[in-house]
């Protein structure tokens, strides 16, 4: 299968900081893939950049078979194949119903095809007994699926999760865990996601980039990367004495 | 506290009696306060969240403009209208002084660095958040940035009652540029004014019971709004 993301010399600095250098990075598609890596690593810049939320400084990017130009209807073209859901999980002032429908409504979706795709997004969730209910009164948890439901509704390609699970409980991150499976191998949806969390990284994904100081220091598949990391960095993260 | 009582009781009876003189006053007053709040809106909604939302040379220095016109003086605003409006003015050609053409000019002049400041601000105090949700759920820039003053639409409604606070209450401007002619460009506050000079104290509260009256009821109509696009009222509860 053809790479979903190829980056190339991609670069990004915040003044004289440079937070993030990637010499080469190819994400293929249908997978989870996890980007692994302690606070201040270039995680979400990476992501940003990724999901054509930050321009990047130098280097070159294809995404879904296309060279990033950065022109406004290719951008817009690309991100309605992409989706993101936040460890914040922003909920718009409205209700839950109206949060769900927000991308459909920018797609011009027609009312009653997006009452069904609505419905059918929250059925999956769960979370139909709350569709007319102020999306910001939600719990965390709740909230999170809401995000969820809101990503699904527009059938991404690539779905981006960045920490999904870290301020929820215990049992609502499980929950979460099975929808984020459900999703990768019912839908086919590419998930991309970004976690602090090492077990579920193990848990739930295939392939892992671990970032350290901006760049991607080790990658691979999951298992193999936690029984036998070549990095003495990695080796470090995993056995948990770098614990930030 | 004779006069107030007085004042209270001839202000009821005002209000009560529907006296013409006192209807057309108040008529034109609302006319021209919500005509003039309605084109500073025009106006200040689109410009503040252009200085909020646009990076362009001298953007900050427009903000900054604006800030400080937010409290220029009522009669300063009478003046700089007065002198282009004026005979010997630059667009003394319209014969628009002393009209309430030319004391609706005067309070937007006062109106649209209040909407347009305070809507920058409301615009500004939204999260980076707001923009990378609707853009990752497929917004282009431009619903993108309306998702962003829909969710600032509390902090603008504000901007409007502030601006009509100022506009309603105003009378620098409004007696500068109005001349508070008599069946022509005479409203509440100039009223006021001149019932004061001439000792009828008790009449100048009379009638400012009915300012604040009017002033409650567009209050009200503007807060209904917010209301209606605000069934999650979310207030900081301090226990």
């Amino acid at each position: 299968m053809n790479a979903e993301f190829k980056l190339f010399n991609i670069s990004k600095s915040y003044g004289q900081r440079e937070v993030l250098n990637i010499d080469n990075l190819e994400i293929g598609g249908g997978r989870i893939y996890c980007i692994l890596g302690p606070n201040g690593a270039g995680k979400t810049t990476l992501f940003r950049i990724m999901s054509l939320l930050t321009l990047n400084d130098t280097g070159k990017m294809h995404i879904l078979g296309e060279e990033v130009t950065w022109q406004k209807s290719q951008v817009v073209r690309l991100r309605r194949q992409m989706a993101m859901v936040t460890q914040t999980s922003f909920m718009f002032e409205g209700s839950v119903y109206y949060n769900v429908a927000y991308g459909l409504r920018v797609r011009k979706t027609a009312a009653a095809e997006e009452k069904r795709i609505v419905n059918e997004s929250l059925e999956l969730l769960g979370m139909m007994d709350f569709i007319n209910q102020q999306a910001r009164n939600l719990s965390g948890g709740e909230r999170q699926k809401v995000a969820i439901a809101r990503a699904l509704a527009v059938k991404p390609r690539v779905l981006f999760l960045d920490e999904p699970t870290s301020n929820i409980d215990p049992a609502s991150a499980l929950d979460i865990e099975h929808y984020i499976q459900y999703i990768n191998k019912e839908m086919g949806t590419t998930i991309i996601m970004v976690t602090h969390n090492l077990f579920q990284a193990r848990r739930l994904s295939e392939e892992i980039f671990f970032m350290w100081e901006g760049r991607i220091i080790e990658k691979g598949e999951t298992q193999k990367l936690f029984d036998n990391a070549q990095d003495k960095r990695t080796r470090s993260f995993i056995k948990g004495e770098i614990v930030f | 506290m004779d006069v107030i009582w007085q004042g209270l009781k001839e202000g009821f009876l005002l209000i009560v009696a529907m006296d013409p003189e006192l209807v057309h006053i108040t008529l034109l007053s609302i006319q021209v306060s919500v005509s003039a709040l309605l084109l500073a809106a025009i106006m200040g909604i689109p410009l503040g969240t252009v200085l909020a939302l646009k990076e362009f040379p001298g953007r900050k220095t427009l903000l900054n403009i604006t800030y400080t016109f937010m409290g220029l003086p009522p009669v300063l605003a009478g003046l700089l209208v007065f002198l282009f409006l004026s005979t010997s003015g630059p667009f003394g050609y319209f014969q628009l002084m002393f009209t309430p053409t030319a004391m609706i000019i005067a309070q937007v002049l006062l109106g649209f660095p209040i909407v347009c400041g305070l809507t920058a601000r409301a615009v500004m105090a939204q999260p980076q958040e707001v923009f990378d949700t609707a853009a990752t759920l497929g917004a282009t820039r431009r619903q993108a940035s309306w998702a962003i003053i829909r969710e600032s639409r509390m902090g603008i409604i504000a901007a409007l009652t502030t601006a009509l606070g100022r506009l309603i209450a105003e009378v620098g401007a409004v007696m500068m540029v109005g001349g508070n002619i008599k069946g022509e460009t005479r409203v509440l506050t100039t009223s006021i004014v001149l019932e004061t000079r001439m000792g009828n104290d008790s009449s100048a509260l009379a009638i400012g019971m009915v300012l604040l009256l009017i002033a409650f009821l567009i209050m009200l109509l503007i807060l209904s709004l917010e209301k209606r696009t605000f069934t999650d009222e979310r207030r900081i509860q301090i226990v």
